[in-house]
């Protein structure tokens, strides 16, 4: 197991982690509002938040990296007046995770969600509860098994992304190099030890997240 | 919300409930406007008339055009004065069909749900005490799906009570209980209304839970009220057909205006004289001689006499033959054909078994009916209002 790179690894961990941060920050609330509410334009939203499931993922990579890089308005004002270098770096590559392993939350959570009963929500209103704490104390409890599932799926997603990740953070070992993109330079290299090895630990990643997936529900079993 | 005592709320200050609501719908137009005192009063009807559209508004589930909701002196809506409480501060408890308890919870967790804000030890205070006029001690670490129907019932009132509403709105309390659970239950929002002194709404489309519960009863169908007033008023003296209807008075009987003579109307039932008292409180437009009108008698205001009787005046007493019967757990229903009439049958009667049984009633026998004057109730109807229509 010496042959994998321990950067690997880390870099992987922290991609696939910072991307599930950002799917659940955006994807949660987005859920939320998707489920509960009707609005024009309902339709569009939800296959905009569908769409990356469906694009290759480096069409994905391709427009972020037009989005983020010099060569865009965007980009340049990222750089230029932020100070913000995304292109070549593992922040980067987290975004385009994000954005690829987000439809797998938002459409799970939003399941979840539209199983709650909304008069669930209109009576703890009328015990006097905003409805931010309405959220919090009723329906993110009663939907939680479905918004862990989602939680899980994502992460296992955002830690094998290949295609978008390649894009926009590149392949720089010990930087920007995770596990997917060192089992194709092990491949290519012919370093097939190598590429058995780093496979064999994906499979373990991603069996883990769906293991611990089916923890959470056997956790949240309480629930009807 | 401090821990007041519950007697300090009831008494000095009267909550008047003042509802005026409208509201249209692609398909359905709500337009209702009633008010009810410091007790219980029932917002009665069929299925799909407004009554839970009406409950929705007050709570603030439901948006509305255009109207006025008051409880008290706080005013909770008012389109004209650009008045409307968000309903987290509406001080409204809430219970609708279903109870709507939280499953994940248990029931002190429930019950204490209102709570928030006031420090932990009123807060079990209060959910002791809820407990306890529940009658729901020993059951608090349940989840609700651990309680049968009428624990659950009493589950969603002590937590809508807990914070100490301005006002109690219940959606068809008993409609998933039992016979037995009713009657219990009926008897605990009675006494938890008292406890509280706060006016409660029920919304009910059963007319024994109307009547045992309501001392104000608001008809309401097609999104209008149809009639509003005491109980007595709306069961005994229907202000038209449709809620003579939906009552339940069996008889409504066509009848001609002959004449006025002491306190009494008399009537002509076809070739039949009867006689109707005049209530001085009803006000009503005034009859003409020969006018067609429809007489109103509850079948359980029917009743049959002995032969030799003599113990009752002799006031319209009809000769008549059972046609059919009808045998419930508890009364039975005879359909009764009215000596001289061709028509299937012209009354109906509802008694107590045993009277049946004790009177030795078949349908071979002619039997001999008579009604009080003040149990035939004229409809004075100006014209059928365009809901009774549906």
């Amino acid at each position: 197991m010496t042959a994998i790179d321990a950067s690997d690894i880390i870099i992987t961990l922290q991609v696939a982690t910072l991307a599930t941060l950002l799917s659940i920050v955006v994807g949660v609330p987005l859920a939320w509002v998707l489920a509960r509410y009707r609005f024009r334009g309902r339709a569009i939203v939800e296959a905009l938040t569908t769409l990356p499931l469906v694009l290759p993922p480096t069409v994905v990579g391709y427009y972020l990296l037009r989005a983020l890089g010099r060569s865009s308005a965007s980009g340049r004002f990222l750089e230029d007046d932020l100070g913000v270098r995304l292109v070549f770096t593992w922040q980067g590559a987290a975004i385009a995770a994000a954005i690829l392993s987000m439809p797998l939350l938002i459409r799970t959570a939003q399941s979840a969600f539209e199983q709650v009963d909304p008069e669930l929500e209109q009576v703890a209103a009328t015990l006097g509860r905003s409805r931010v704490s309405v959220f919090f104390s009723i329906t993110l409890p009663l939907a939680m098994r479905g918004v862990a599932a989602g939680i899980a799926l994502a992460f296992a997603r955002a830690a094998g992304e290949f295609g978008a990740t390649m894009m926009v953070a590149g392949n720089i070992p010990g930087k920007t190099r995770t596990l997917p993109i060192a089992i194709y330079d092990a491949v290519q290299a012919g370093d097939i030890a190598r590429a058995n090895a780093t496979a064999l630990l994906l499979v373990g990643i991603s069996l883990a997240c769906l293991l611990l997936f089916s923890w959470t529900t056997l956790l949240f079993r309480r629930t009807p | 919300m401090s821990a007041r005592e519950p007697a300090a709320d009831s008494g000095d200050a009267p909550l008047d409930v003042d509802v005026r609501a409208q509201r249209r719908f692609r398909e359905f137009q709500l337009d209702v406007a009633f008010s009810a005192g410091d007790d219980t009063a029932v917002l009665f009807g069929p299925s799909g008339g407004g009554k839970t559209l009406t409950l929705k508004a007050i709570a603030g589930l439901v948006r509305l055009d255009a109207g006025r909701i008051a409880v008290g002196p706080r005013v909770l809506y008012d389109s004209e004065r650009r008045i409307d409480v968000p309903l987290r501060s509406r001080r409204v408890g809430y219970v609708p069909q279903g109870y709507a308890l939280f499953p994940h919870l248990t029931v002190a967790e429930n019950i204490a749900f209102g709570l928030r804000g006031s420090g932990r030890e009123a807060r079990d205070a209060a959910v002791a005490e809820m407990l306890r006029l529940t009658e729901l001690e020993g059951l608090e670490r349940r989840r609700p799906r651990q309680l049968s129907g009428g624990q659950q019932q009493r589950v969603a009132l002590a937590r809508a009570l807990a914070c100490r509403p301005d006002i109690l709105l219940l959606d068809e309390p008993f409609s998933a209980l039992d016979t037995a659970i009713r009657a219990e239950l009926r008897d605990a929002i009675v006494s938890l209304r008292e406890s509280r002194g706060i006016p409660v709404l029920v919304v009910t489309h059963d007319l024994a839970d109307a009547f045992s519960l309501g001392n104000r009863i608001v008809v309401i169908e097609g999104g209008r009220v149809l009639q509003q007033g005491s109980r007595e008023d709306v069961f005994y003296r229907p202000a038209s057909r449709r809620v003579a209807h939906l009552v339940g008075t069996r008889n409504i009987l066509s009848m001609t205006v002959s004449g006025f003579s002491d306190g009494v109307v008399d009537l002509d039932w076809a070739g039949r004289p009867i006689a109707a008292a005049i209530y001085p409180t009803h006000a009503a437009p005034p009859l003409a001689r020969g006018q067609r009108v429809e007489a109103c008698v509850r079948s359980t205001q029917v009743m049959i006499r002995r032969p030799g009787d003599t113990y009752e005046a002799r006031r319209n007493v009809l000769m008549g033959r059972i046609a059919q019967e009808i045998m419930g757990a508890e009364v039975y229903r005879l359909f009764v054909s009215v000596a001289g009439s061709d028509a299937p049958h012209d009354l109906e009667i509802e008694l107590p078994a045993y009277t049946y049984f004790r009177l030795g009633l078949d349908r071979s026998k002619q039997i001999e009916m008579s009604i009080r004057p003040e149990a035939v109730h004229i409809i004075h109807e100006q014209r059928e209002p365009a809901a009774a229509a549906r």
